[in-house]
């Protein structure tokens, strides 16, 4: 019966398409997005309430443990943020006749879809399906982010398209080959393709098969996800893309990706024993992510671009931990999912009041920002603090806890490297974005915030990123701990 | 039966080099449609075996789906699409058609190598299908990357998801019924998209040659 939140996303989408009046759709859309997120944070406090148990909830093709619970309620809980932000940013570009009153009604429709397919995916047990639900992510957002129309946001949507359905295919292709290796160990067809059935029969898998199968799908997924080399839609996606919109890619729809490639980790390495083969990619495909991010962290001249490649650090950082395969080293990298999902969503929805006030995406043309906008400014040099990893935000405890237990493995070389780009991606950040804060205001702008509820949202999401680093509750750790046995193999 | 399904296989191998030396935009959209009837016979002839043994229908069903989708439906959109948008012929490739297609058998002996080192295939009939099929997807991604035109991309992208489908259909007898439709959901919604946007493309750029969207580097 709690599955009855898939259903409220499908339900919005179909009214929005009768409702007419502006001020209809944008209540009818926070008031879904937070009727979604109490029912997930319910099942969450279900989740929680078993003390040390760990978590099961199962219906046909629907399942949920305590590592999708950790992804879902990232996605509703920021899909309900955003949502409220969206309002004021959509009011404001209508009004300054950016876009027409369709239009507006067409973002939400699309803004829903989008939130309906990243639960789906994060909500099933068949990997056939979570691949139709991440490939839907990719449909359903190509509008978002080609949405003003301009050549630019057209090229972006273009390269976004293209990209990542032809990776998505790849993961498919390595889903066949999953498919193939339990040819034989599972015989009913209701097992078919589950990762639950998958997981329990795991050690009997055709090892050769399941090797092809995981190479496939997370280079397939690795393209959603932004692993370099398959990074290049992301940048270009994200900086063309209204701001709640990046925001959305870059705190929820790359952590759905990860997700399916994480599910498929699991069992490759209970069929093989060990994390050699599969650990090792992921750590290959993690630390080149965050060198490539580095090197261009340090030339960027566009704050939106900027920080997309901070999102493929970070999905770099994450698929290291977990690439590491030890207890400690799964629980960082779930941390390191949460807070950079707040994080960077913060940060992508403060550029958003950044760019409807100077109008410009340039860094350089950018000064005073602290002056102009108290709100907006505040956080985002805090959050950029925050994302470089700085103390006391939780961004640092986790890529602190990733650098032990990487030490801890013995692996001095990848922890030295890891260590020498975390350093150079802070220098980075600092040299190219501080000068924004400093500096008279261009005569021109008006001081003030363009966007009241959004700075309020703004304000939550910065309460959450400072709590989340200065005290873990236990229900989190618990949580944590669950969902690190369930990456662990613990089923 | 192996023999029928080795000669289906072998022929929507041969299909795609067909494509990599088309010249014309039409004619991708034509051998697309050939391909996807060869892959709606192979699927009609695994809809006979399972119907025989235990009257299950679901192969039929994915038949008349390849058939109204792939062979009817989406080859008229693309068509329509390109009348459209393009109004004189021009070169549509990088590298020459001979080069091209060398390179495309190169593909298929990489393949061979690569899918044969594979444990499980040892010794089974269905090896030489399986090999076709992958070769089918690498030679679709290698049509995409050397292309210029959107309509190229998109059969390309077309030729990709076939290769996919050819996989799990040789290799699998198919996936769960439910999954396979809603890859098809996926395929038509995305064809739909990127239709549209060829549209938008044209009217932005006054041409469809993608090459012309390289402002966003970096």
């Amino acid at each position: 019966m709690k599955f009855i939140y898939l259903a409220v996303p499908v339900v919005i989408v179909i009214l929005l398409l009768f409702i007419k009046k502006r001020k209809f759709i944008y209540e009818l859309g926070i008031s879904a997005s937070l009727l979604e997120m109490l029912i997930t944070l319910s099942i969450t406090a279900d989740a929680v309430s078993g003390g040390q148990a760990s978590f099961k909830m199962s219906l046909g093709i629907f399942y949920l443990d305590s590592f999708s619970i950790i992804v879902l309620d990232i996605i509703t809980i920021l899909g309900f943020l955003i949502h409220i932000f969206s309002v004021g940013y959509m009011e404001r570009d209508c009004k300054s006749g950016k876009i027409d009153e369709k239009q507006v009604r067409l973002f939400f429709i699309l803004l829903n879809a989008f939130i309906f397919t990243m639960i789906l995916s994060v909500s099933v047990k068949n990997m056939g399906i979570m691949w139709v639900a991440i490939e839907a992510t990719t449909l359903a957002s190509v509008f978002l982010v080609g949405f003003y129309n301009k050549r630019e946001s057209l090229e972006a949507a273009w390269k976004y398209i293209i990209i990542c359905s032809v990776g998505i295919a790849m993961a498919f292709l390595g889903i066949v080959f999953l498919h193939l290796s339990s040819t034989g160990v599972l015989t009913h067809e209701h097992q078919f393709l589950n990762f639950t059935d998958l997981t329990v029969n795991a050690a009997n898998l055709d090892s050769s098969m399941l090797k092809f199968a995981f190479m496939f799908i997370l280079v397939g997924f690795g393209t959603k996800v932004g692993f370099a080399p398959l990074h290049t839609w992301l940048p270009a996606a994200h900086s063309q893309a209204p701001s709640p919109v990046s925001a959305m890619l870059s705190g929820v729809l790359l952590n759905s990706a990860m997700y399916g490639i994480i599910r498929t980790f699991t069992i490759v390495n209970i069929n093989l024993g060990n994390s050699v083969f599969a650990g090792r990619l992921m750590i290959f495909f993690g630390i080149f992510s965050i060198a490539i991010a580095a090197i261009v962290i340090l030339t960027q001249r566009e704050y939106k671009s900027l920080l997309a490649y901070s999102s493929i650090e970070h999905m770099g950082i994450i698929a290291l931990a977990v690439g590491i395969f030890t207890p400690a080293s799964v629980f960082a990298g779930l941390m390191h999912i949460i807070n950079h999902s707040f994080t960077k969503s913060m940060l992508f929805l403060s550029t958003g009041s950044i760019l409807q006030k100077y109008h410009t995406a340039k860094i350089s043309r950018i000064k005073g920002i602290l002056k102009t906008m108290p709100v907006s400014g505040t956080v985002f040099i805090l959050g950029l603090l925050a994302i470089a990893g700085t103390p006391p935000f939780g961004i640092f405890a986790c890529e602190w806890n990733v650098l032990l237990s990487i030490f801890n493995e013995h692996h001095f070389v990848t922890g030295s490297i890891a260590a020498v780009l975390f350093a150079v991606i802070f220098a980075g950040i600092v040299h190219c974005l501080f000068s924004m804060f400093y500096g008279e205001t261009p005569e021109t702008i008006e001081p003030g915030e363009p966007n009241k509820s959004g700075a309020v949202v703004l304000i939550v999401l910065f309460v959450i990123v400072l709590a989340a680093g200065l005290y873990m509750p236990d229900f989190l750790f618990n949580l944590l701990s669950n969902a690190s046995d369930v990456i662990m193999g613990e089923i | 039966m192996t023999t029928y399904m080795d000669i289906i296989s072998l022929l929507i191998l041969v299909s795609s080099f067909v494509l990599v030396a088309n010249k014309k935009q039409t004619s991708y959209i034509k051998t697309f449609r050939i391909q996807s009837f060869l892959i709606a016979l192979s699927m009609a002839a695994i809809g006979f075996r399972h119907f025989q043994q235990n009257g299950r229908i679901d192969a039929f069903i994915l038949c008349a789906l390849i058939i109204g989708l792939k062979v009817i439906y989406i080859p008229n959109l693309l068509n329509k699409t390109y009348d459209k948008v393009e109004h004189k012929v021009e070169k549509d490739f990088y590298l020459n058609i001979p080069i091209l297609t060398l390179l495309a058998c190169g593909i298929a002996v990489f393949v061979y190598f690569i899918v044969t080192g594979i444990g499980q295939f040892d010794n089974r009939d269905i090896t030489m299908q399986v090999v076709n099929m992958v070769s089918v997807v690498l030679i679709g991604i290698f049509f995409m990357i050397t292309r210029k035109k959107a309509i190229g991309q998109i059969v390309g992208f077309l030729v990709v998801e076939n290769g996919i489908f050819g996989t799990a259909m040789f290799a699998a007898e198919g996936m769960p019924l439910i999954v396979d439709i809603g890859i098809f959901i996926d395929l038509l919604t995305g064809v739909l998209i990127m239709g549209l946007m060829v549209f938008r493309i044209n009217d932005k750029f006054d041409s469809i040659n993608t090459n012309k969207l390289k402002k966003l580097k970096g």
